[in-house]
């Protein structure tokens, strides 16, 4: 593969490019955050998110499309064996297979939202579910309510939550997930957009947790709402 | 549309030939189109016109009825020539000479027409036109037919059919009683007024252009030299330009200069773990159909994403739902469409439609003619933009089929897309498999700017064996020598849809 002038640049190969992104505070990012090739595709999939006059069916549909992107390139970083097969014309195949059980977790409520992607990409895989909210008394998050598969610490876990902000919730997730057996290395956390600063806080706690976010954006407001972001995300997808 | 469907219209057609009915405009299909260009992709003939003139109810429709059928009903040879169409222009008032002109030199030159369509019961010319493509020998018949030094340049024979004024008296007030529910009052003052003294100072004199003149009647001995020699024509036309080189040279393997990871517009989908994943399953031959479909609908929306990258985007600015600014980009093609070449090419519509949505999808039917693996273009149903040049010439359009193997297939379906008006760089071809030793070179020589997305290439094309289906022109069930990609994922639309 290769690049013409007037082809589009050709894309960094995800799984072993890291940090391969456009934003402005890519420096510094720890190595465990991995972004999609940052294509004029993908950005123009971006913005059509973001505009607050997209219907919710454009919504739907061009979330759907970034998510199972995010759900591919979360898988390249399960590991694979050497495997070789038959094929219809009689040669063998030097080729490899999947290796090791894997499930989601969404961070309810808009994590659900990229479930149906994950199944498109990964079938009838199973799902688990967190419910995190903020403590009004301490304002810390707190966890509400969880349901994982029995034998969820001997699987790779592909935790969903489609922002990172503060990564307050994540983090509380992740907590959750090690608690019952799940080690650190085994969680991939899959995210559409993200905060430089929620990807350093979250990173900085779990250095060997790989994350994988579509868009890196420019930061947070006062209120903690990534900028520019693209609104609530569950409120987009299931309210409005 | 499915086999059953062709076998319908050839039904059809043939009943209305026998009938001596005229039915008019209609785009005769019978064995499919063989290729119409060289390994250079360029066009090697221009489709065969023949010019017929004459009175009104002097027979023409009769006479161009009859050299369709002859086409149509007699040897292999013939049948694969009959794919041609026929349009009319009977009646002077429908007649814009300067339109009718440029119609049929579109034609002519293999590019696709919007052909004006006339209303007998309504006195005028519709809104809607008829789409053509396609002909291999086109007929244009009509009153004026020979009038126009224009046309009359267009015409590769001319033929006058000459009859007398009270035979077309008699036929023209049976017809337009029956078919067209005139009183004979109505017939005989028009035919006095306007008909008679247009024929005998417009018509009749366009005869000294004619090739042939054939009698309006008892002309068989005319229509079977006119056909023969119309056979012969297109005979030699194909012989001088299309000696077999489509079928041998461009089909069968050949030897690779460089490699085709250098090559800027084909496009390999990045090797990653998933995707090896991925085609270790698909080329496995005890994968389950289950799992072929659900794999190849995975494999599928990732060529589709990669495909995308290739269409223009410009910067465009948002305002997010927290009223911030932000500065994007946009998709600026005008139209948008997939074409899937069937049966396999479907295969990859699952993933086109999950990356793509509210856009048309068309079809080419290309299936290899089962003695000599020909490629032969059996139907085609395009997206309306591509129908009239001038949206065609802003199309992108994602072209599907399962593999470029031999490349017979891509390069008809090509050269259909550029015929209409497309842009080399507009087309981007989506495929699982691309064969290194196939067609694909000879394919990038003939259209150097068309893109191409795979999934990976494979290294060996080999000869196999395809059990013959007994069918028309194969009565037998004769197997053929086909070449098969090694490794390969089989037959991709068996395995899809069987």
């Amino acid at each position: 593969m290769s690049s013409t002038s007037d082809a589009p640049v050709a894309p960094p190969q995800p799984s072993l490019q890291p940090n391969a992104n456009g934003a402005t505070d890519t420096n510094g990012l720890p190595s465990s955050v991995f972004t999609l090739p940052q294509t004029a595709q993908l950005e123009a999939l971006y913005t059509i998110i973001r505009d607050k006059y997209t219907s919710r069916g454009d919504f739907l549909f061009y979330s759907d499309r970034i998510i199972r992107l995010l759900v591919e390139e979360g898988l390249n970083h399960l590991p694979v064996v050497q495997k070789s097969v038959i094929t219809p014309t009689g040669s063998t195949y030097d080729g490899v297979g999947f290796e090791g059980k894997i499930c989601g977790v969404s961070i309810l409520r808009a994590g659900e939202a990229m479930e149906a992607g994950l199944r498109e990409v990964c079938r009838s895989v199973r799902i688990g579910k967190i419910l995190i909210q903020r403590d009004e008394e301490t304002m810390q998050p707190k966890l509400f309510y969880s349901k994982f598969p029995q034998d969820i610490a001997k699987r790779y876990v592909l935790l969903l939550d489609p922002m990172l902000a503060t990564g307050g919730s994540a983090i509380k997730a992740v907590d959750v997930l090690m608690e019952n057996g799940v080690p650190e290395d085994r969680i991939i956390f899959i995210n559409l957009i993200s905060s430089p600063e929620g990807l350093k806080t979250f990173s900085g706690k779990f250095p060997r947790l790989k994350v994988i976010t579509g868009w890196i954006d420019q930061g947070l407001n006062e209120k903690a709402y990534i900028i520019p972001g693209l609104g609530d995300f569950g409120e987009r997808r299931y309210c409005e | 549309m499915s086999q059953s469907d062709l076998g319908q219209e050839l039904h059809d057609s043939q009943r209305a030939s026998v009938s001596l009915k005229a039915q008019k405009n209609t785009l005769l299909i019978s064995h499919g189109r063989p290729p119409w260009y060289g390994p250079d992709g360029k066009r090697i003939s221009d489709a065969f016109v023949i010019g017929v003139g004459g009175g009104s109810a002097s027979g023409k429709t009769h006479v161009a009825r009859q050299i369709d059928s002859f086409y149509k009903y007699h040897s292999p040879e013939e049948m694969k020539l009959a794919f041609e169409s026929k349009f009319d222009f009977d009646h002077p008032d429908a007649i814009d000479m300067p339109m009718f002109a440029s119609c049929l030199a579109d034609l002519k030159a293999c590019r696709q027409t919007n052909i004006p369509v006339y209303s007998f019961a309504e006195h005028q010319r519709l809104e809607e036109t008829k789409y053509a493509y396609g002909a291999t020998v086109i007929i244009a018949e009509g009153i004026m037919a020979l009038h126009d030094p224009e046309l009359r340049s267009l015409y590769d024979l001319k033929v006058f059919v000459q009859c007398d004024s009270d035979l077309m008296l008699a036929r023209r007030i049976a017809r337009d009683v029956k078919e067209r529910g005139r009183s004979l009052d109505g017939i005989l003052e028009q035919y006095l007024r306007y008909v008679k003294p247009s024929y005998d100072t417009f018509v009749r004199p366009t005869a000294a252009f004619a090739d042939i003149i054939v009698p309006g009647q008892n002309n068989s001995v005319a229509i079977d030299l006119i056909s023969t020699h119309t056979r012969r024509q297109l005979q030699e036309r194909s012989n001088s330009f299309r000696p077999r080189m489509v079928t041998s040279s461009l089909h069968a393997p050949s030897l690779v200069d460089e490699p085709l990871e250098n090559d800027s517009n084909l496009m390999i989908l990045p090797s990653t773990p998933q995707l090896e994943g991925i085609f270790t399953i698909l080329r496995s031959k005890d994968t389950s159909n289950q799992d072929f479909i659900f794999f190849t609908d995975r494999l599928s929306t990732l060529l589709v994403e990669q495909a995308l990258q290739f269409l223009p985007y410009s910067p465009h600015t948002v305002t997010t739902p927290l009223g911030v600014e932000c500065l994007g980009k946009t998709l600026v093609s005008k139209y948008l469409c997939g074409v899937s070449v069937l049966r396999s090419g479907s295969a990859l519509e699952r993933g086109f439609r999950r990356v793509i949505n509210n856009v048309p999808v068309g079809t080419l039917l290309i299936q290899s003619n089962s003695i000599d693996g020909e490629p032969l273009l059996l139907h085609l149903k395009l997206p309306v933009s591509l129908r009239h040049r001038s949206s065609a010439e802003d199309t992108w359009v994602i072209l599907l089929d399962a593999q470029i193997g031999t490349g017979a297939a891509a390069f008809m379906s090509i050269r259909i897309l550029l015929d209409h008006g497309v842009r080399q760089d507009h087309i981007i071809f989506v495929t699982f498999l691309v064969a290194r030793t196939g067609g694909i070179t000879t394919l990038h020589r003939a259209f150097p700017h068309v893109k191409i997305v795979c999934g990976a290439v494979d290294n060996e094309m080999r000869e196999g064996w395809l059990e013959g289906d007994r069918g028309e022109g194969n009565e037998d069930g004769i197997g053929r020598k086909i070449w098969v990609m090694n490794p390969g994922m089989g037959q991709i639309g068996d395995r899809y849809y069987l």
